[in-house]
């Protein structure tokens, strides 16, 4: 087998790694939580990092009128087809088709790819922005405008009392790992072809 | 093999024991012997230790005696009678053993006299409780020194 | 294929490295500058003495805990509002009394802020004041015996938590119900709680010399939920400021429908105009029905007394008397600077802190600035007694103290943290964490014009990791910091009872020479004392036994008792015959359901016993009194009912005497 086909098989097989590790999360910061609190988002669900953490996280966010974090949303329909469309389609280009579909493949999910962040930031907005009128606590920006939770998409912010991370966990990494290969695969199959 | 090593532990365990008790033994026959070595001063003599240091008696005083009974009744009856041994010693007579000064001493501070006082302090080693410190006054005390003075020894 | 599951794993492994990178940044710093210049500053030696007496409250234990500072050293848990078994108090026949309410015996209540009498607007160190939250009462506590001699409770309150702060020169001890209620209480609908229910505010007259309190009378206020409360001083002495919340009158879930008002109110009442209007015959008798208990120190007894009559001012009746002060964001601290010209409201979901001027609300009286009016009651416009605010100092502020040097101290319990600022500039200077959300502060004599400035008290209602884990539930704790200078200083942490709700301190030299080293037993005036062996006696009446009883180092007089038989009710009076500091025994018997005693020297108290099986049963000393504390015991025989064993009681073989 060429090389460039074994690489594109692996990357998109790689993929699969989504549906065992998680994909992102998101941790707040706080004196009174030693132990933060944590989310981490799956391809399919949110998952507590330690017990009960979304919970803690709801009721404390119910007092600027934060929404609850929902037990599902529509994307955990897509996503794991998605990516086991993604990961098939890939190992069959692998398989059977030649450098030009891999880069095709490459395109595609990298649009997919910033279709899903996009889509995690509106989702991210509206949670931090849609808060109830009737709020305990309103809080204002020195502008005047109502103040805003909305965590990060990637990286550190302060919120209030609260420092939130939000970074990419393994099975972002396996993605990105996973692309990287595709891609080098595309560049080592057109040298192949040259030869 | 296993019954021998218990055999040995408890062996040991007795003899550390018996070891603990003979020392003790030792140690109170050496105070005793430290007691009697001081106890020579005569009593009537011995005017104790504290703020009493020297009293002149005069005719008894029965209105002061029948004050200090009270005053007896109340804060030292618990533990002393007049007739017989009880918590502490029988005070009948107690007035022709001792001086006025260690009586009044005693009563006003139990604490240093059982500490330093030889004779106090042999009495604590016959009675074993501790004469109470009833915080009476110097008055309160001779009161009852005068009610003593009433009731001889039989 | 072996190299691609090498690599395979080897990018998992990277993966995996990389994503542990991204788990929420640093763990939380260091834990405070512990130096070895904090550990001395708070280091007492063996022997020697705190420099402050710290009262703190026990929260839901019910009690008030005493401590050293800086030492942070627990010395006595006194009992207030809760039984303890410990010192009987409210197991034996004395004490019962002490816990009787309206709604009959109750063994518990919620004890929150302590409050050390004054003498022209100083800390006098007489008697410490504390509220019972939950069944409204206010005790009062003799610092001299650093025991528990006075309750009442207060009527048509509930939830009494702006309580109990007491005024410059102790005339007035004030209790200010948190929920409001029908008033009188009567049967009704909840929603028709607004317009309906009423606020009652309780001035409690204080006894100059013996600190008897009595109900002066109650201030008939809207059906807003009182939370806080301080006194004025100085030029505002007469005053008395309440916060107030819920002024949106909801009887339902109250932590969004009572958060809805931009701005509730503090609420200045001039007391000594109301009380001129009562003195002169103003005010309504109510029927009212509450308990007013009072130790007796010669008795040693405590009787209740139910009180039938409370008399009843409304706001209308008073003209000028009565202002709102708007203050934003359901205020919670209501703390008077030492001065007496600051009022500062503490929103508790506002995002600045509020400062009122006294001086300024006067001219706003006097000109009329009037912003409307609530259910009569003129509401002063925002601006014209705003003094300041503090912009941005912290999230959920909760209550300020001061440390008479021109600075403020002010708990945030969100962002947890305490925050000194400037009076007058109102800038913020430091901020130090806390450990973690803290509620209330203190700086000994805090609430009088004569702060010590020398620490801060935090007190935490959390502590998660901080002290060894002891399963679910763990201690909450006191926090010192040292305020001498610029910046604060973390010196302490130390666990407190219960909830260290508030605390009250004052320097150790105001009360240390005045407390009391034991009872005179000439003194006692105890119905069933003796005060000498000889008069100890066992009386039958009926089935009733009564065993007049002494105990001395080391025997108790009788120790042979028989003639008792099943089905008896006997009492135990017990009187400690020492007369020396420190000498307190103890006296349980097997089988009674309830404490022990611990009988301090001179003092007499009564335990009830009801033998159900016949036998011989011990009884003996529960404080190791003395060398012989093991010898200190007793007998008493139980026949069967009806038996013919006379009641005797003997010591050594003899019937006790003195001869």
């Amino acid at each position: 087998m060429k090389k460039s086909k074994l690489l594109m098989i692996v990357g998109s097989f790689l993929l699969l790694g989504l549906f065992v590790f998680p994909l992102w999360n998101i941790t707040l910061e706080a004196p009174q939580y030693p132990i933060p609190l944590g989310m981490d988002i799956h391809i399919n669900k949110f998952v507590d990092t330690h017990e009960f953490d979304i919970k803690n996280i709801n009721l404390m966010n119910h007092y600027v009128g934060m929404q609850y974090i929902p037990e599902t949303i529509s994307e955990f329909k897509i996503f794991p087809w998605a990516i086991a469309i993604m990961a098939a389609l890939g190992i069959i280009i692998g398989l059977f088709g030649n450098h030009k579909l891999f880069l095709v493949w490459f395109v595609l999910m990298s649009l997919l790819g910033i279709a899903g962040m996009y889509d995690f930031y509106l989702w991210e907005y509206d949670y931090g922005h849609n808060l109830d009128p009737k709020a305990i606590m309103n809080f204002k920006n020195p502008d005047g405008s109502v103040m805003g939770f909305q965590p990060p998409l990637f990286g550190t912010k302060y919120i209030l009392n609260f420092t939130a991370h939000s970074y990419p966990r393994t099975g972002a990494y396996f993605l990105f790992v996973g692309m990287l290969l595709t891609l080098v695969a595309f560049f080592v199959g057109k040298k192949e072809a040259k030869a | 093999m296993k019954l021998k090593v218990l055999t040995l532990i408890i062996a040991v365990a007795f003899l550390s024991s018996c070891e603990g008790e003979s020392k003790k033994a030792k140690e109170v026959s050496e105070t005793q012997v430290i007691a009697k070595k001081v106890v020579e001063v005569d009593p009537m003599k011995d005017k104790g230790i504290g703020p009493i240091t020297s009293i002149a008696l005069s005719e008894v005083d029965e209105v002061m005696a029948a004050e200090g009974k009270e005053v007896f009744k109340t804060k030292c009856s618990a533990c002393h009678k007049m007739s017989k041994r009880f918590v502490g010693p029988g005070l009948a007579g107690v007035t022709e053993r001792r001086t006025p000064e260690w009586i009044m001493n005693m009563i006003l501070n139990p604490e240093e006299m059982v500490a330093k006082n030889p004779l106090a302090k042999k009495l604590l080693a016959e009675y074993l409780s501790p004469m109470a410190n009833q915080n009476l006054t110097e008055n309160e005390a001779r009161l009852i020194l005068e009610y003593f003075r009433t009731v001889p020894s039989k | 294929m072996k190299t691609i599951f090498k690599s395979l794993l080897a990018i998992t492994v990277v993966s995996l490295v990389l994503s542990s990178c991204g788990n929420g940044g640093s763990k939380k710093g260091s834990q405070g500058a512990l130096s070895s210049s904090a550990a001395e500053k708070v280091y007492v030696a063996p022997g020697e003495h705190d420099e402050f007496y710290a009262f703190v409250s026990g929260g839901f234990s019910g009690q008030l805990a005493v401590y050293g500072l800086p030492s942070g050293r627990l010395f006595k848990v006194i009992p207030v509002f809760s039984v303890d078994a410990e010192k009987a108090y409210g197991f034996n026949e004395e004490t019962k009394p002490m816990l009787n309410t309206s709604h009959g015996f109750i063994p518990w209540d919620d004890s929150h802020h302590p409050d050390i009498s004054q003498t022209n607007g100083e800390i006098d160190g007489r008697w410490v004041f504390i509220n019972g939250n939950n069944t409204p009462r206010i005790a009062k506590i003799d610092l001299t015996t650093f025991e528990t001699t006075e309750i009442i409770e207060i009527p048509n309150s509930a939830g009494n938590h702006s309580s109990s702060y007491v005024t410059e020169n102790s005339e007035y001890v004030v209790a200010g119900t948190r929920f409001s209620v029908p008033f009188p209480q009567q049967d009704m609908p909840i929603d028709e709680y607004k317009g309906n229910f009423k606020g009652a505010l309780s001035f409690i007259s204080i006894d100059p010399e013996h600190g008897h309190m009595d109900i002066k009378f109650q201030i008939r206020m809207p059906g807003f939920d009182y939370d806080l409360s301080h006194p004025g001083r100085g030029d505002s002495h007469g005053w008395f400021f309440f916060t107030t919340y819920n002024t949106e009158e909801a009887n339902s879930l109250l932590e969004v429908n009572a958060s809805q008002n931009d701005k509730d109110f503090i609420a200045a009442i001039n007391w000594k105009k109301i009380e001129e209007y009562v003195n002169n015959g103003g005010g309504k008798k109510m029927p009212a029905n509450y308990a007013h208990n009072v130790y007796d120190e010669d008795t040693h007894t405590a009787t209740s007394t139910m009180k039938k009559e409370v008399l009843v001012v409304d706001p209308s009746d008073v003209p000028g008397a009565i202002y709102f002060m708007p203050t934003p964001k359901s205020p919670h601290g209501c703390d008077v600077d030492p001065s007496g010209e600051y009022i500062v409201g503490s929103g508790k979901l506002a995002a600045e802190l509020t400062i009122h001027s006294f001086s300024k609300m006067l001219k706003a009286i006097e000109n009329k600035d009037f912003d409307g009016d609530a259910y009569g009651i003129p509401i002063l416009s925002y601006e014209a007694t705003l003094a300041g605010a503090v912009k941005q100092p912290g999230l959920g502020p909760l209550h300020t103290e001061f440390d008479g040097k021109g600075n403020a101290y002010t708990t945030f319990f969100i962002s947890s943290e305490v925050v000194k600022w400037k009076l007058g500039t109102w800038e913020v200077i430091d901020r130090k964490p806390t450990y973690y959300s803290v509620g209330h502060l203190m700086i000994p004599g805090g609430n009088s014009r004569k702060p010590f400035g020398k620490y801060v008290l935090a007190m935490n209602k959390i502590t998660k990791d901080r002290y060894l884990p002891t399963g679910p539930e763990v201690t909450q704790s006191a926090q010192l910091y040292d305020i001498t200078g610029e910046k604060m200083e973390l010196l302490l942490d130390f666990p407190t009872i219960g909830e260290p709700h508030y605390a009250a301190g004052c320097p150790a030299d105001l009360l240390k020479p005045k407390s009391k080293k034991f009872f005179k037993l000439e003194d006692n005036k105890h119905e069933y004392a003796i005060t000498s062996e000889a008069d100890a006696k066992v009386v039958r009446d009926g089935n009733e036994v009564h065993i007049y009883m002494t105990m001395i180092r080391s025997h108790f007089a009788p120790d042979n008792i028989e003639g008792v038989q099943v089905g008896d009710k006997v009492y135990f009076h017990v009187t400690n015959l020492e007369q020396d500091y420190d000498v307190p025994h103890g006296v349980s018997m097997i089988g009674a359901n309830t404490s022990e005693l611990l009988i301090m020297p001179g003092q007499t108290e009564t335990f009830v016993w009801e033998p159900k099986q016949v036998g011989v049963w011990p009884f003996y000393c529960t404080d190791f009194c003395s060398a012989l504390h093991q010898e200190m015991q007793g007998y008493v025989r139980v026949s069967a009912k009806g038996s013919n064993v006379p009641i005797t009681f003997t010591l050594d073989g003899d019937a006790v005497d003195a001869e």
